[in-house]
């Protein structure tokens, strides 16, 4: 049934071309979805001129840090979950000794790497913060209400590429050249749906607390 | 008469509320089309401003607004109070339908801007990414209103703003007498206080709201003895406009909104006064 993973060119198109087209679309994506926000707000003109770098800063590690807004201390198990979930889902895939050995085989560069076992439970955590934002998801009244397929969809992207990557990396459940290929696939559909999905959010985080913070500075209001 | 005990909405089972009869939203819905109402949706939001695009593409339904709405906490938590409920009663469902709902839907969304949100901006504050749900609920709230559908005394104030600049139907005869008559009044406890009519350069202009003159002209007096035990170099506009409330931006109506603030400000400018200083 397996048969067509054995197949030489599946690996060699997830591991080859898809890999440039996921980047190309990752990256040029991404710079123009922040682009084009940036430039319908310029048309605007009540945006911009109101943006304060001092309260941009601010309201941006206020945000940044747990427990540091009042809502994060209110929601505490979000937030419990959510930091831990953020950090792996950034850091991971850069820092990852795997990663950068494949990085190295390639071009011969490498950096920083996170020790093995820390990058396991890493892995572990985003996996497990993926199950409760599903069930969070079912169960919280309020989340329910407003929750429709495309986030069910959003958090799916996110949770493949983690426990395909953990099950390669202990040679679990499938052959690990299989579960390698499941891996590859995984990574670059979430990284060609960043652009395109919510999970844009990504930067757009940054620009709405830029705004916001900045209407709070305006109002002398606090950030809460 | 049998009464009618709920009103469940026809889209969202969970929106179930006690019927609350208005005639500006029970009437008014009655003469609209759908072509109308398209038409004004997409007036309002087909642009797509980075403002609304920002909060829709960003906003991950977390529903950590939530705990910031009053109208969320005093209801039992009814998840369809939470701002981002709202959201999606209103114009996540607008833009889904590309603008194709019928009059009852504009009711329906009328209901839920107009009487149950008070355009705070504490969900703002509450968001992780700050995004501006409040600025969402003002553009539903500006469909609503270019469609007419705006409840009753929302909609009598607004008028009466743009009518008469106040938005309690004064003129500017009866300001004046309304101010030289307090003037009479406290002159039985203070002998030389003076109410200054359109004293240039002073230091303070007050502008009240538009209710003082009307139903509680004491607290004119009352402002009067205060700015007098203070030494305060005082003054109140002769001209529209006065009333510092504003009445049509609780509906969005942009130009009697603008029409209202430009007013006050160009009052201050007459009188070349240093500070404005508003009841409320």
């Amino acid at each position: 049934m397996l048969d067509f993973v054995r197949d030489p060119s599946l690996y060699n198109f997830v591991r080859g071309p898809l890999v440039w087209i996921a980047f190309l679309v990752f990256i040029g994506g991404s710079v123009y979805k922040v682009r084009s926000l940036i430039l319908m707000a310029k048309a605007e003109k009540v945006v911009l001129p109101f943006i304060n770098a001092k309260a941009t800063v601010r309201s941006l590690l206020h945000w940044l840090i747990p427990f540091a807004s009042r809502n994060l201390r209110l929601n505490w198990i979000v937030t419990v979950f959510t930091f831990p979930f953020h950090i792996g889902l950034v850091f991971l895939p850069i820092f990852l000794l795997a990663h950068n050995v494949l990085i190295y085989e390639s071009w011969g560069i490498s950096w920083w790497t996170l020790p093995e076992g820390l990058a396991d439970i890493m892995t572990i955590v985003v996996i497990v913060s993926c199950v409760f934002f599903f069930f969070r998801r079912i169960f919280s009244p309020k989340v329910k209400f407003v929750t429709f397929a495309s986030d069910y969809l959003i958090l799916i992207v996110t949770f493949f590429p983690f426990l395909t990557g953990f099950l390669a990396y202990h040679q679990w459940l499938l052959p690990h050249k299989t579960m390698g290929i499941l891996h590859m696939l995984f990574g670059e559909i979430m990284l060609i749906s960043i652009p395109f999905t919510r999970l844009t959010h990504m930067f757009y985080f940054f620009l709405s607390r830029a705004f916001m913070g900045s209407q709070f500075a305006l109002w002398h209001s606090r950030d809460w | 008469m049998a009464v009618e005990e709920k009103v469940v909405s026809r889209e969202f089972k969970e929106y179930v509320r006690k019927p609350n009869p208005d005639w500006g939203l029970d009437e008014t819905i009655k003469g609209l089309t759908p072509e109308k109402i398209e038409k004004t949706i997409k007036a309002v939001i087909g642009g797509r401003s980075a403002r609304i695009k920002g909060v829709i593409e960003t906003c991950i339904h977390c529903a950590l607004c939530a705990e910031a709405c009053q109208w969320y906490l005093s209801n039992d938590k009814d998840p369809t109070y939470a701002p981002v409920a709202k959201m999606r009663m209103t114009i996540w469902e607008m833009i889904k339908r590309d603008g194709k709902v019928d009059a009852e839907f504009i009711k329906q969304c009328a209901r839920i801007v107009f009487t149950e949100c008070n355009i705070c901006h504490r969900c703002s504050m509450y968001c992780p990414y700050g995004l501006d749900i409040t600025f969402i609920i003002g553009m539903v709230r500006r469909i609503c209103f270019l469609l007419g559908v705006v409840p009753q005394r929302m909609i009598d104030q607004a008028y009466a703003q743009s009518t008469t600049l106040n938005q309690v139907w004064l003129s500017q005869n009866d300001w004046i007498d309304t101010i030289q008559w307090q003037e009479d009044e406290v002159g039985v406890d203070f002998k030389d206080l003076r109410i200054p009519i359109d004293k240039e350069g002073a230091e303070v202009m007050w502008l009240p709201l538009g209710a003082e003159p009307k139903t509680g002209p004491y607290h004119i007096e009352r402002t009067a003895k205060i700015m007098y035990a203070a030494g305060v170099d005082w003054t109140v506009p002769g001209k529209d406009v006065w009333d510092s409330s504003n009445m049509p931006m609780f509906i969005r109506d942009f130009v009697t909104m603008q029409r209202i603030v430009r007013g006050l400000y160009e009052n201050a400018a007459r009188l070349r006064i240093k500070k404005m200083v508003l009841t409320e």
